[in-house]
């Protein structure tokens, strides 16, 4: 299940393609992407993330406490 | 049940809205206040009895037997610190008091570094309404009260 929820970030993340790096901080994902424009961000949310930063190709996912959890779940994916 | 939170650092309190980032400063996460800490190297303790059950060197989480957690994040942008100017004092998964030390660091040098030291102190997952008596504008040392959680 929780690969599932990785799944479904990296798909709206753009793909695993178009990540550059993924690094955890406590309440979020800060990603790097190829192209942070791709990024959907109702599906995020649908995925219960708090909410979406963007600048430029730097996203920002606030999903809370288990920040750390799926960026393990995801990296294992990538 | 009510839950005491206490300081994790020295300094003074201040509504999150006073906090340079937006996942705290709109409450994303949860509610709770920050503290602006006194800017000299101090050990920062832990605000509840609880189990550390996240661990970053500029930040932290600390779960209650009954599932309340609370969130420390020392400094705004710290995780780009690397873990520089912080010693850890215990380890992730371990059973921690109110008031023992986890951290020890320097908010001075984190200011001159270029960060906002400022401290938010998050009840996890809560709803803003299950937080009373918070300590407001009030000079708090490490331990003394910042909120009540209602449990």
């Amino acid at each position: 299940m929780a690969d599932e929820k990785a799944q479904k970030i990296i798909a709206a993340l753009g793909g695993a393609s178009n990540i550059v790096e993924i690094e955890p901080c406590i309440t979020r994902l800060r990603c790097e992407l190829e192209d942070g424009s791709v990024v959907d961000e109702k599906a995020l949310k649908a995925l219960g993330a708090h909410g979406v930063m963007r600048s430029g190709n730097v996203v920002q996912v606030v999903v809370g406490p288990e920040a750390d959890t799926l960026a393990s779940d995801i990296e294992d994916l990538l | 049940m009510s839950l005491r939170v206490g300081s994790p650092v020295t300094g003074r309190v201040v509504a999150l809205s006073a906090v340079p980032d937006p996942v705290f400063s709109q409450a994303m996460v949860g509610p709770g206040v920050a503290v602006e800490p006194v800017r000299a190297k101090a050990d920062v303790v832990s605000p509840v009895d609880g189990k550390v059950v996240t661990l970053h060197p500029h930040a932290f989480v600390v779960a209650t037997g009954d599932g309340a957690a609370v969130l420390v994040h020392l400094g705004i942008d710290t995780v780009k610190r690397k873990g520089e100017g912080f010693e850890l004092h215990v380890v992730k998964g371990e059973e921690v008091r109110a008031g023992q030390r986890i951290v020890t660091w320097d908010p001075a040098e984190v200011e001159a570094a270029g960060f906002a030291p400022i401290c938010p102190v998050i009840a996890l997952d809560a709803s803003a309404d299950v937080l009373a008596g918070l300590a407001l504008d009030a000079d708090v040392t490490t331990n003394d009260a910042l909120f009540d959680w209602s449990r």
